[in-house]
Formats: C-alpha cells, structure tokens, sequence
C-alpha cells in the first residue's frame, strides 16, 4: 500500500471508512468503504481496468471524475461501470472487462 | 447547419500520416487516418463524421475526443475551427442504462 | 413535476455563489450535482487562493468551499448530491437522475454552472493505463488519498499544470519535470518558482514524443519542437516514469446549453463552445442564465463572483429584486470581478508575450523560459532590498492581483498600495520584527525573510516549507538554489509552525552569507 497517503502537509491525516473485502478477478483484496473502487485498486497496484473492444489495448483511471468512461470494469456481474466514481462495498465482486464482458478475448 | 461547405473542393489527394493509426475516440477506438479518410470521403461535418465512424458515440459522448476530432477534420480541410459546427448535444448527457432511463419517478 | 424558482445545475464555486445569493433574496433553489460531494473542483485545492480579502485570498480552496457550502445551508439551498442532469428542455424542463431512475422537474429560471472538462492532446502510447490529467491526480491525492504514482512527468506549464506539480510534490510524488510545446511558461511565475527550487527541470519548447509500456506507463520520451511545433531531430530525452499527467487546458462543458437552444459562439479566448451572454450571464433565452467556467474558463474566484451576479440577476428577473437593487448589488460584484482581471494574466493578455511590469521594470526572461529567476536578474525588483538586520525579500515580479502580504505585515512595511496587481515593495522606513506572517500569508510563497548580519560569516534566510517530514532544528543539510541545485551546506536553525500560518511552516536555515540571496530552498542530508 505504498501509494496511500498516510498524512499530508495540508490536508493532514487521510480519513478513511472501514475495511472492507472485494474481489478482483477472484483475487480478495482490501479497501476502505465509500472511497472509489479504482482508488482501492491503485493502493493494491491494479493499473489496468479493462482491454478495448476493437484492438485489446489495456486501460486504466484517466479522468477519475467519471467523464471519460475509460475506467469501467465489470462490478456484481454488471459491465460499464465507472470505477472511479462507484463506491466500494463490502463483498464486491470486481471484474477486468474485456470489450463489454468480463469473458476473456 | 449555419456552415454549408462547398462539396465540390479540391482537397488533394489522401496522403497518409506516421501518426494516422493513433487512436483518437477513446472510446469507439477511431484513429486519426480513419478520420481524415473520412473528410476525403465526403464527411464534411461533425454529424456527418460522428455517423460514419461513432467517434464520440461512445460511452462518454466526446467528452474527451470532440475537441480532437475536430481539429484534425479542421485541418484536413483547411479551415480554422471555429467554423465547424459542433456535433448536436443530446439528452441523455451521460452514460445511464436504459433501465433507469425509462423509469420516470415523478 | 415539481416546480421551483430557480434550479442551478452544478454545486461548485459559481453554482453554489449563486444559490446563495438568489435564496437570500426568497427565491425557492434547488442545486442538482452528479457527484457524491458537491463543492465542485474547490475540494482538491489545497493550495492559498490570490486575490484580495474580498476574494477570499490566502484561504485555501477547500477552506472556501466548506465556507460556501455553509452560506448555502444557511442561505435555505437545497442541494441534491448524485443528480445528473441528463437533459434540458423547452420551458426550463429539467430531467434529473436521481437513484435508480429520472425525475422531472420546472422552475421559472434555470443557471448553468456546469464548468468545464480537461482538454487533452493525442501521442504515441496516450491511451495507456498512467497517463492520466491533471484533475485525475488531484482528484486521487487530495480527495482520496492515494498518490497517482511514484515517477511523474508533467504536461503543461499554465497554472493548473504548475500548481498540481507542486500538489504531487506534496503528496510525495517525484516530478522528473515540466514540459510544455510553448516556448514560455503559461501559467504565473511564483508558482513556476516554487516548483523549480525543489529541484524540478523545466522543458519549455519540448512535448511528449511516447509514452512507452505495453501493459501501463514505464517511460516516457520528450523532444524539443521548433516553432512551427515540428520535433527537432536529435533532441529527445528519455525518462522512467510510472506516470504521465496532461494538464493542456479546459474546455466549458456547455452542451445543456447547446441541448436548450441557446445561442452559441466558437470562441477560443474563453476555451471553445460557449454561450452568448450579457454581462450578468444572462443567455439568448430569457430566464437562462449561466455562471463560471460553462461561459468561458477562468478561474475559481471568478467564478464565485459570476455566480453571484447572476443569481442576483436572476432574482430580478422573476421579480424578487428591482431593478436598481440589481444593479447596484451587481455593481460592488462587478468591481471584485474587474480586480481579478488585471494585470499580466488577465485575459486580455492571454497569449501575449509582456516583457515589462506595470512600473516599467523588465521581466525575468529566466523565469519565463526556465521556470525561476536568475541571480542577477533579482535586484531589479521593488521587492528586493538590503539592510542590518532581519527584512523581507519579496520574489514577486509579475503584475498578478494578489495582495495579502501587505495586510499581513503588523508593521506596515510592505506596500502595494491601490493597484492591487503592483509589484509589492518594501517600505524601509520601518524596521521588520520578523514576524513571518508575509512569508505565511503570500499565496505564491515567494516572501523569504532575509538576515544578512546573522552571524558572523553567515545569514539567515527564512522560507516557506509545505512538506513532510518536517526538519527539525539543529538539522544539517544543504541550500538550494532557485534552480533546485544545491548551493551551500545549510543548518536548520528554527522551525515555526502556528495556527495563523495555515500549514505553511516558516524554515529558517543558516548559510554562509554569500549565499543569502541565493539559496531559496532547503534539502536534508542524504
């Protein structure tokens, strides 16, 4: 978790909700409720969200404020969703999409 | 449309790029040379460009390509871009599943 | 259908100012915003905002948005967080998601505050995991607490470029540098400055050739581009980065507007598509109004004001107001806004290359082309002066609107006096007590305190310091340079901390005294 930000010069110590356990492609993983699911995918090193349709090209977090859409994966079965603005719940069950599936090209 | 073209410029011959197979739409995965193509191939507007190759059809709507795009079908038919019309704007402005758009809750 | 008064789509600084001020008035507000938090881009501005006290200067961003969010509750707003709008319609119909499906609402009035989306540019590699824009990684360190990488590179010198660099420094990221296509830095000096003494190079007149990495960002190469913006062969440059950031612009996220049929221009001094408005933010259609970025990009203490004027505006239109309280309430709102828009970056200049100050004083080309002011060009400043004793050094040499150093100053040596944009000088007369409260209160920490006759040998010279760990006193270590190199070996003699400072620490380190106007920054010993 060497991404996370312990204390800050400004904005002092980060404030998180409680721990909560996910999956990412069946691998369980920790995060804190309510922040951002990619935000939790970061702090475990993921990069890549999902592979495009058309050419299978990795993406990731661009905008992070929901616009761009780069970042949907497939969370509780259900494709398309933005990860940057969807919040983390316990038990989620967190995809690589691959096109608009979470099937493997 | 408040710019009509004249459809029956000259633009030259279509000479490809080094950078033609860059992706421009993120999300519709249309590249630059696809795009310029496309000018050659008669699609002088936005509309007609976003009809023919889905650039900002995609899920998030030329949020992040619009500006993009149409520089480069600004520049493949020389004109500065504030003459280009932008593409209609929509509702609905953001991705939203069809469920819940039809679901009126009030 | 629910009705009201005046809905305001968006919740950041000129949504929300507005909504105060049409609520304070009697008008019956709503505020729709599609994020979870409302407040808009205010939450991720860590750093002291510029201005003057009626523009809330040296307060940081967040700070003025929990203050505005409190003068929205108070004020009656109702704001609705998790509502896109998705639609505007013909009499100021407004579909709303909220939830798991849409509502429709009315009002007699709508204001548009929906502000603006990054531009971005297009290279080799661009759509890899790890490029990412500026907004990206503000939004991940200052929001949620996450460093957006390790290893940064950034793209783009204006001021959102330059004050997120500085954001990643904080944040403990390392910037291998700033690269820009312009041949001069965009965005102002001090925050160029205050970068560059942490060691940040600069690379003005070069872009981004390729992002490298098959599966996400691993490097990156850059080259210099000639005038006509073509790669200069030979030039490129190669670094291991993790990330990339883009911070190329802003474009007015107008496109309800456009949906309701007001009439818009292509103009590019306010960043693309925009509304036709009045002076007020009234639009072609009568009861349409807009405020903030939507109508041309600024900055976020514009955009409260023109939030004001147009909810003020609004109030008049459907008859809660008349025409003179508008005008003259619009009035004082106005004068704040005509301050703002002074001087070296007010929008006018845009572009513009301005090789003199306001009092005639020719402009550091090293700040412009390298990011900090050269030794000798310093002397030349109003802010610069030598004398026995502990003064300040104010390295402020760009006509911006800011002025909090002079009210900071309990002995009133530092002038700007009406002009808000002059240059700050010091007044001689008066004897400095080596307060720091300039040092703390300057926005673009370019005030240092100066002992020339510390010590025998030695000088004092007292900085602004953001960073942790925080050094301790009695710690070895060295200057640095405006550059970011190091100049001398420097020991920390005093750090001081207090709550009127607002987070920025006053670092007081001893260096030989031939150094006193050289070193600007302090690194620890490795």
């Amino acid at each position: 978790m060497a991404d996370r930000i312990i204390e800050h010069p400004i904005l002092g110590k980060t404030e998180k909700g409680k721990k909560v356990t996910f999956t990412f492609d069946g691998k369980e993983m920790e995060g804190y409720e309510g922040e951002p699911i990619s935000v939790a995918l970061k702090a475990a090193g993921v990069m890549k969200h999902r592979y495009t349709k058309k050419e299978h090209k990795p993406r990731g977090i661009f905008c992070a404020i929901g616009r761009c859409t780069d970042c949907v994966m497939v969370v509780d079965g259900k494709p398309n969703v933005r990860t940057c603005v969807t919040p983390l719940k316990e038990g989620m069950k967190v995809q690589t999409q691959y096109g608009v599936s979470a099937e493997p090209f | 449309m408040e710019n009509i073209f004249d459809r029956s410029v000259d633009l030259g011959e279509f000479v490809p790029q080094p950078d033609d197979d860059m992706i421009v739409c993120r999300c519709e995965e249309v590249t630059k040379g696809q795009i310029r193509q496309a000018v050659h191939d008669g699609m002088f507007t936005i509309t007609e460009i976003r009809r023919y190759l889905r650039t900002g059809m995609g899920l998030c709507q030329g949020q992040t390509c619009a500006k993009l795009v149409k520089r480069i079908v600004a520049n493949e038919l020389k004109v500065s871009m504030d003459v280009l019309e932008p593409a209609s704007s929509r509702a609905p402005m953001r991705p939203i599943e069809m469920e819940v758009f039809a679901r009126e809750n009030n | 259908m629910k009705r009201f008064d005046l809905i305001i789509v968006g919740a950041g600084p000129s949504g929300l100012s507005a909504a105060i001020e049409a609520a304070n008035r009697g008008m019956n507000v709503v505020v729709f915003d599609e994020n979870e938090k409302p407040g808009g881009q205010l939450f991720k501005q860590i750093h002291k905002f510029f201005g003057s006290k009626e523009h809330k200067a040296k307060v940081r961003g967040f700070v003025i948005g929990e203050q505005l969010l409190k003068e929205a509750s108070e004020a009656g707003v109702t704001v609705v967080l998790n509502a896109t709008v998705i639609g505007l319609y013909q009499d100021k119909e407004v579909v709303v998601k909220i939830g798991d499906g849409v509502e429709h609402y009315k009002a007699d009035s709508v204001l548009i505050a929906t502000g603006a989306s990054e531009n971005m540019v297009t290279f080799e590699g661009w759509t890899l995991p790890g490029v990412i824009g500026a907004g990206a990684a503000q939004t991940m360190m200052n929001l949620h607490g996450i460093k957006p990488g390790q290893k940064v590179l950034m793209l783009g010198s204006g001021n959102v470029g330059l004050v997120v660099s500085f954001q990643l420094l904080q944040a403990g990221c390392e910037v291998v540098g700033l690269v820009d296509a312009a041949p001069r830095v965009g965005g102002y000096g001090v925050h160029a400055a205050k970068i560059a003494r942490c060691g940040v190079p600069f690379y003005l007149s070069h872009t981004i050739v390729k992002a490298e990495g098959t599966d996400c960002v691993t490097g990156v190469t850059i080259a210099q581009v000639d005038k006509n913006f073509q790669f200069v062969e030979g030039s490129e440059k190669h670094f291991d980065v993790d990330t990339i950031c883009l911070a190329v612009g802003l474009s007015p996220m107008s496109q309800l507007l456009k949906m309701a049929g007001c009439k818009m221009e292509d103009n590019p001094k306010r960043g693309g598509q925009v509304p036709i408005c009045d002076e007020f933010g009234a639009t072609s259609i009568p009861g349409i109004f807009v405020a903030g970025d939507v109508s041309g990009i600024e900055e976020a203490s514009s955009a409260m004001i023109g939030g004001r004027i147009a909810g003020i505006t609004a109030a008049q239109y459907l008859g809660f107001i008349d025409k003179e309280e508008q005008l003259t309430k619009c009035e004082e709102n106005k004068k704040a806004l005509d301050g703002l828009r002074q001087g070296m970056f007010a929008p006018k200049n845009r572009g513009k290359l301005v090789e003199k100050t306001e009092e005639g004083i020719p402009v550091s080309m090293n700040l412009l082309e390298k990011g900090f002011i050269a030794n000798d060009e310093m002397e030349r400043f109003p802010g610069v002066t030598h004398k026995a004793g502990v003064h300040p050094v104010m390295e402020c040499t760009q006509n911006i609107p800011c002025n909090p150093c002079q009210d900071a100053c309990p002995k009133h040596c530092i002038k700007i006096g009406e002009k808000i944009t002059s240059l700050p000088a010091v007044d001689e007369s008066v004897d400095c007590i080596g307060c720091g409260m300039c040092v703390a209160s300057c926005s673009g920490q370019a005030i240092f305190l100066l002992d020339e006759t510390y010590e025998e040998g030695f000088a004092a010279v007292t900085l602004p310091y953001e960073f942790l760990p925080l050094p301790k006193e009695g710690e070895k270590g060295y200057g640095l340079g405006r550059d970011g190199k190091v100049v001398c070996e420097a020991e920390v003699v005093q750090v001081k901390t207090a709550k009127a400072f607002d987070h920025t620490n006053l670092l007081t380190i001893k260096v030989p005294a031939d150094m006193a106007m050289k070193a600007r920054f302090y690194k620890k010993e490795a």
